[in-house]
């Protein structure tokens, strides 16, 4: 049966010493917005040593390309060297990885826009800010990201004014 | 402070919040996922992504 593990595609990530942020819908979800996301999108630091990580890494966990994946197209390091997105099929489900999003936002200018966050087992994944998911679905304004916004924009209400 | 300012201010303080936001969002799910961790919401999801492939694969069997 097809199975997905959010959980074991970011152990994996962490054990191999992977720098990246959770950005889009998982990002919305780990910030305690409730909506439904099937895949995992992330920015990647683009140092040639995390690029090697990065490859062997999804080597690992079985990638291929999501366009035709009759093809089994597997990512190669030219593809993760540029700022595009690159749709894969992983053995744990869909993983999108993202050289920048938004106005050309990379790893290093998101670093001070996320948290890092405990997810279970001590592993802690770095979570891109509610703040700047909303900015950047503003920016881009596709009616995708504009039919998420009322939730997200609510969520970080509720969690600024949230006890703690 | 009088009797009838006690109870009006203690009448103020258990309103019930809002379920609704004015747009339609269901505020009661966003304080409920509030209320979670960063692990369980993760693990939340997780379930449910894996509950529904297992209904699709099901019925795509049909």
């Amino acid at each position: 049966m097809q199975q997905s593990s959010l959980f074991a595609t970011l152990r994996i990530l962490c054990k191999n010493d992977i720098q990246f942020i959770v950005v889009g819908g998982l990002a919305a979800v780990l910030n305690g917005a409730p909506i439904q996301t099937y895949d995992i999108d992330l920015v990647y630091s683009r140092d040639q040593a995390n690029l090697d990580r990065l490859l062997n890494f999804l080597q690992e966990i079985d990638a291929i390309f999501r366009l035709q994946p009759e093809m089994r197209l597997r990512p190669a390091a030219s593809h993760l060297a540029g700022a595009g997105h690159l749709n894969l099929l992983t053995r744990y489900g869909p993983v999108d990885l993202l050289g920048a999003i938004g106005d050309n936002l990379g790893y290093s200018d998101l670093l001070p826009r996320s948290d890092e966050m405990e997810i279970g087992e001590g592993i802690r994944v770095r979570v891109l800010k509610l703040e700047t998911l909303i900015s950047i679905k503003e920016q881009l304004a596709s009616d995708k990201d504009l039919a998420a916004l009322p939730i997200l924009r609510q969520t970080l209400r509720l969690a600024m004014t949230k006890p703690d | 402070m009088g009797v009838s300012e006690t109870v009006n201010e203690t009448a103020q303080d258990v309103a019930p919040l809002p379920d609704y936001s004015e747009d339609g969002v269901d505020l009661t799910l966003i304080r409920w996922t509030l209320s979670l961790t960063p692990e369980e919401r993760l693990r939340f999801l997780e379930e449910r992504i894996n509950e529904i492939l297992a209904i699709r694969e099901l019925n795509a069997t049909k």
